[in-house]
């Protein structure tokens, strides 16, 4: 598997296909890997897509179970992500990209969306994670015992206290929405959104419902759309024809 | 507005925009008219999409409001009204064309696709009228008060009995599904299809999703879209892009 190196972050990746570049950021939180694409979620878009187009995907910064290790960004927690992305595209000599995200992968479309609005031509945001009221501390407690001990396990300039302050950052103190957009940003972002909801703790329905209806070039699909292999069938179609509408001709 | 004629039969129907053809069939069961796309169905087509496509919509053939007109052919019913379709698009000098059609217009949709597969290059049922178990007489009463009595107030050659045996055939005879074709035939229907679901007694959410489900290139949007009117731009943006991907270039 290839690497991209930029100063002390490392980032493993991998193609498939070839056409129009689609980067494909995989579910998982925090953890999110490339294998994650085969096991945990709905569709592999490399498997899928890669017919179609250049598929690019990425073990996240830091993911337990991945090969991409970077400092923990504390004041910058969803750009450093971001920065990643990008630094990819760009090592790559890709300019222009469509992104398709799942989980963690919705807000960190909003940012990219946000970061380089005219790079991202559409994106694709499948159960993407959101705020739910309700449980407000779901992400921090959640990651505090998923990603930080195995993070600080093999890392002896990470702590606990350098992970708990960077989740806060992350997660507790954007507290609303998407966490890494406004509402008012996303009413006024003109780029092109297909939503796929989902609806457990960390997906909450009502926000990607309420950003597809507040972007004002948004969509949505079918939902559910995952629970059978039939429903995914027909979700996948309108993914490929919101792709295939959004590419450059 | 215009009429096209053939034989005994008078068809009233109206167009708007330019670009390529777009039949849409009004809502309103038999009672189907040019009129209900202003102010009984979720969106007017002929306003929302005479940007892009030449729209052209009528009247259905002895709907009770409407002026068109036209033998009740009790032997061939759903045929008879698929005559007027596809002759009010020769009419025109259109070959190949769109649709769109309400409520009515998805079983209608169906059997245009058996009849004139070549012709229909895209089909939109939208809140598609289908069989409910729980309701077998729903259709058949529904339309012996409200089509039936009218008709025979203004035609003096059309009596109760003929409505009945004319109701009887298009609903009892196949009183199941979507009533003018198999799930066969959807099964092998290879035109691309974008279910737009209701649920409502006539228009049932499952036989909806079990269409788009089982037809190889159909897509469906989300659900409810059009209670809530905020909802209905997020359906409307699905529906151009799928109009967009399959109109020729």
């Amino acid at each position: 598997m290839p690497v991209y190196e930029k100063g002390p972050v490392q980032i493993h990746y991998q193609e498939a296909g070839s056409g129009f570049p689609l980067l494909v950021i995989p579910g998982g939180g925090l953890n999110g890997t490339i294998a994650n694409l085969s096991e945990g979620c709905p569709f592999n878009p490399l498997d899928v897509l890669s017919d179609e187009f250049r598929c690019i995907t990425l073990d996240q910064r830091n993911a337990k179970g991945g090969q991409s290790a970077g400092p923990l960004e504390v004041d910058r927690p969803w750009d450093s992500y971001t920065d990643d992305h990008l630094g990819l595209m760009d090592y790559l000599g890709i300019d222009k990209f469509l992104v398709l995200g799942f989980c963690i992968g919705g807000p960190f479309s909003w940012n990219l969306i946000k970061r380089a609005p005219d790079r991202v031509l559409a994106a694709v945001l499948a159960q993407p994670s959101g705020f739910r009221p309700e449980l407000p501390n779901n992400f921090y407690n959640n990651n505090m015992k998923g990603w930080g001990p195995a993070l600080c396990e093999r890392r002896s300039d990470v702590t606990m206290e350098t992970v708990a302050a960077f989740l806060k950052s992350m997660y507790t103190d954007r507290a609303d929405f998407v966490f890494t957009v406004t509402r008012d940003f996303v009413r006024n972002c003109r780029t092109p959104v297909l939503i796929l909801p989902d609806d457990v703790p960390g997906h909450p329905y009502a926000v990607a419902m309420e950003a597809a209806m507040l972007a004002p070039n948004a969509q949505v699909s079918l939902y559910p759309w995952k629970d059978t292999e039939r429903r995914l069938t027909v979700a996948l179609r309108h993914i490929r024809m919101f792709l295939g509408a959004n590419r450059p001709v | 507005m215009p009429s096209y004629e053939k034989g005994p039969v008078s068809i009233h129907y109206e167009e708007a925009g330019s670009g390529f053809p777009l039949l849409v069939i009004p809502g309103g069961g038999l009672n189907a008219t040019i009129g209900y796309l202003s102010n009984r169905v979720p969106f007017n087509p002929m306003e929302e999409l005479s940007d892009e496509y030449r729209c052209i919509t009528m009247d259905l053939r002895n709907a009770d409001g409407g002026q068109s007109s036209g033998p009740v052919e009790v032997d061939r019913p759903w045929d008879a009204y698929t005559d007027d379709q596809l002759g009010l698009m020769d009419h025109l000098g259109i070959d190949k064309f769109l649709v769109l059609g309400f409520c009515i217009g998805g079983p209608f949709i169906w059997n245009m696709l058996k009849r004139a597969p070549g012709r229909v290059i895209a089909a939109v049922p939208a809140q598609p009228s289908g069989f409910r178990p729980e309701l077998p007489d729903l259709f058949y009463q529904n339309n012996m008060k409200g089509w039936a009595q009218a008709l025979c107030a203004r035609r003096r050659d059309v009596t109760m009995e003929m409505c009945g045996a004319f109701l009887k055939k298009m609903y009892g005879a196949n009183p199941d599904f979507v009533f003018s074709v198999t799930r066969d035939f959807v099964r092998g229907c290879k035109t691309p299809v974008l279910v737009m679901p209701d649920d409502t007694p006539p228009h049932p959410y499952a036989v909806a999703e079990e269409s788009a489900l089982l037809a190889p290139n159909a897509q469906m949007t989300f659900f409810p879209w059009k209670e809530d009117k905020a909802r209905v731009p997020l359906a409307v943006r699905h529906l151009r892009s799928f109009l967009r991907a399959n109109t020729p270039a």
